[in-house]
């Protein structure tokens, strides 16, 4: 009995030594998190995300094998501002992970270093549907927040691994430096939108329509979050004919019929854009994605 | 601040109570209790003047913070800011109220309801039931502890408001090795029905194996328990809990005395040592198929003492599973299909050893609901619920054969808010007609903190 007692107590006393690694866990709500983490973290860190760019991450729900990489995490990078909070509180909850708990190094949220568009002021209410009243969270549809986001990254990488720090700095120097240089092909690409009014399904690319300098003048979704009824729809072709609208875009997540409804109605075109890194199979990283919006985007079709 | 002002009232008093007790002075005994009120005092002078510091500090940050964010060009440079935090309180507290309603019938009457739906947050009355109103409080005690309770109001078959203290509990934050530990009044982790809360069930009302075996509120009581996250490849935990064996909530075990089962007239027994609580284990796991593909299978077990006499027990052991469809690209979490099943068993020592009546009741149950969220805001529901029991049970609402099949549809016009219409069809042996069918809307409203997305 007492040598069964020794070698289990010496078991669990091993176990946190077995469990530590050299390279550092970084686990992503979404899957942008994780393509630029791996971009600034190259081969000192292993990266998990815990959604797919193929769905929402605001409805995304706690799954037990989310609770094993949080368990397992060095590094929790989240969108914040309310995005997961659905799930990532319960998961932090499970998860028994003090390293990657609000406050501590191990937890970064993103969008305390980005410049924040939407925050309502005034008066919220859910009765205006699904408003994120600390502002829009879809601030990765900005290139120049990527910039932002890579360089906080960055940092808490560097200082929670002092001995690759440079390492950090410099992938990152690399990856602004691509970026702004893609950055200036993209906006000549979408030039001709430049000023032009655009109607999206969702209140989710408004970041991306400051980046390439378009108008945002109404969604398909009556309140955000809302589902279109038939009045909201007819409301929205008047919108449409009136202001010579050109242009509707949406998540490839969300119905089309609305949209094949509109266009049939007005002849607006429809430009399905992914949102995320993996949206689309084709698309593995961050400048994937703006490539394939930007080519979504510039080939948009009646259908 | 709130804080603040209780410490001013505090000083207020103990300067009150100088100033208007000089007899006190006299004795030198109280003049150390003085000296000790001064020191007193003077250190929550100071922890006061350090709090206003503190606070005036925190501010002045916050305006230095709107300043530069005044000043901050608009986003047009790809140089990086970092912004101030800007957030008021450091509370992370989440408060929800929830209200659960229910309006319909049934072919049987009321008396007759009380034993088909015989969970107490089952709609249960032909008319309306309050079914469940919820007051939810939890948040961040500090860096090793999470906590929250759940309060219950409710209003009876009789008409009569009900408070309860459905759960109320810590759990750890920051255990080594995968380690929790969980330790007030809660729900036990048995199979995955039992510790959700009313208003988180795909049904209206609860099934009927799990009215039998853990009475209408769900088995709930006070304790502790540890659960361990094993180091596998899979998700794969573990749950060990101890809880008091004896109330209302923890039927099957020591529960509400004079009350029957099988027969057998309950008594008044307490806990005497150890071995009289309740033991529970559970050993929960899930997997990722794919992208689109998880599930989770777990086994419980529960052993405890019942009441039936001085010396019997209960065990009672049951095996759950949920498996969960979703397509790659879905919108607001559709569509979706779900599956849900569990199997219950109970051995009931009945009677003490010498006691002519003396049997074991054997009872046993399942049920499997699967629902089906076809587009965005609509889920389809479809339920079968059995049990039964050895021997000749027929008359017993609570024991005999019982088949129950339920449909549903349910219409969520926001994240907050719920319509539901279910139909259920009993064939039940106890009932003079041998069926019933009954049809129930469900209305559900939710304010405050945003609820959890249960996997």
């Amino acid at each position: 009995m007492k040598k069964i007692v020794k070698i289990f107590g010496g078991f669990l006393l091993l176990m946190p030594f077995l469990s530590s690694h050299a390279e550092l866990r970084v686990v992503t709500t979404t899957q942008d998190l994780a393509a630029i983490a791996k971009v600034v973290g190259g081969s000192q860190i292993q990266v998990q995300s815990l959604t797919p760019g193929t769905r929402d991450p605001h409805f995304a729900a706690a799954k037990p094998s989310m609770i094993r990489h949080v368990f397992r995490a060095d590094l929790l990078l989240a969108i914040g501002i309310d995005m997961e909070i659905g799930w990532l509180p319960p998961l932090l909850q499970s998860a028994r992970n003090s390293r990657v708990q609000p406050g501590n190094p191990g937890y970064l949220d993103l969008s305390r270093v980005v410049p924040l568009l939407g925050k309502t002021s005034g008066p919220v209410s859910r009765a205006m549907g699904d408003v994120h009243a600390k502002g829009n969270p879809h601030y990765w549809l900005d290139p120049r927040n990527g910039v932002r986001m890579a360089e906080a990254i960055a940092t808490r990488l560097g200082e929670l691994d002092p001995a690759h720090r440079d390492a950090y700095q410099q992938r990152f120097k690399d990856f602004a430096q691509a970026i702004d240089s893609k950055l200036q092909i993209w906006r000549t690409q979408t030039a001709q939108l430049k000023d032009q009014p655009v109607i999206a399904y969702h209140k989710s690319f408004i970041y991306l329509a400051d980046v390439f300098g378009f108008r945002i003048v109404d969604e398909v979704e009556p309140k955000p979050g809302i589902a279109p009824s038939a009045a909201s729809l007819s409301a929205l072709v008047k919108h449409i004919q009136d202001d010579a609208i050109g242009l509707l875009i949406l998540e490839p997540y969300y119905e089309r019929r609305s949209a094949h409804y509109l266009n049939e109605q007005t002849g607006v075109r429809i430009a399905v854009l992914p949102q995320s890194v993996g949206a689309f199979p084709e698309i593995n990283n961050y400048i994937e994605l703006f490539d394939a919006i930007v080519a979504a985007l510039v080939n948009s079709k009646g259908k | 601040m709130d804080h603040s002002d209780i410490r001013i009232k505090r000083v207020a008093a103990a300067i009150g109570v100088l100033l208007l007790n000089p007899v006190v002075a006299v004795a030198a005994d109280e003049a150390e209790t003085l000296r000790q009120q001064l020191t007193d005092i003077k250190q929550q002078m100071q922890r006061l003047q350090h709090t206003y510091e503190q606070q005036i500090n925190a501010l002045e940050q916050r305006l230095d913070g709107l300043e530069l964010q005044s000043e901050k060009p608009v986003a047009t440079t790809t140089s990086p800011v970092i912004q101030s935090t800007g957030s008021s309180s450091n509370s992370d507290l989440k408060i929800g109220l929830s209200g659960l309603f229910a309006a319909g019938g049934s072919s049987v009457d009321n008396d007759a309801l009380e034993g088909l739906q015989a969970g107490a947050h089952d709609p249960n009355q032909n008319g309306f039931t309050v079914q469940n109103v919820e007051l939810s409080i939890g948040g961040t005690v500090g860096p090793h502890f999470d906590a929250q309770s759940s309060i219950i109001f409710q209003i009876d078959a009789d008409g009569e408001t009900v408070v309860e203290l459905e759960e109320a509990f810590f759990t750890t934050r920051s255990l080594p090795w995968g380690l929790q530990i969980k330790g007030g009044q809660y729900f036990t982790e048995f199979g995955r029905q039992n510790a959700q809360h009313p208003h988180t069930w795909t049904f209206a009302d609860q099934p009927v194996v799990l009215s039998r075996f853990f009475g209408g509120d769900g088995l709930r009581s006070q304790g502790m328990r540890a659960s361990w996250l094993m180091p596998a490849d899979w998700y794969s935990e573990l749950y060990l809990g101890i809880q008091n064996p004896k109330g209302e909530t923890v039927s099957s075990f020591l529960s509400a005395a004079d009350e029957e089962i099988g027969g057998h007239t309950l008594i008044d027994r307490d806990a005497r040592d150890l071995g009289d609580m309740l033991y529970s284990a559970r050993w929960l796991n899930g997997f990722d198929f794919s992208d689109t593909l998880s599930m989770n299978i777990g086994v419980s077990g529960l052993w405890g003492p019942n009441a039936s006499g001085t010396a019997t027990d209960s065990a009672i052991y049951g095996a759950d599973m949920y498996l969960k469809w979703q397509p790659t690209y879905s919108q607001r979490g559709f569509p979706f299909v779900a599956w849900h099943s569990e199997i219950l068993k109970r051995r009931y020592e009945a009677g003490d050893p010498g006691d002519p009546a003396r049997e074991t009741l054997k009872d046993w149950g399942l049920f499997t609901q699967a629902v089906w969220g076809f587009k965005p805001g609509w889920v389809a529901g479809i339920r079968a619920d059995y049990a039964t029991a050895d021997g000749d049970t027929s008359g017993d609402p609570l024991r005999d054969t019982r088949k129950r099949l339920s449909s549903n549809l349910t219409w969520y016009p926001s994240e907050y808010s719920k319509l539901r219409l279910q139909y259920n069809r009993d064939w039940t042996e106890h009932l003079a007609d041998k069926t019933a069918d009954s049809l129930w809307l469900q209305l559900e409203f939710n304010l405050g903190s945003h609820a959890a997305h249960i996997f």
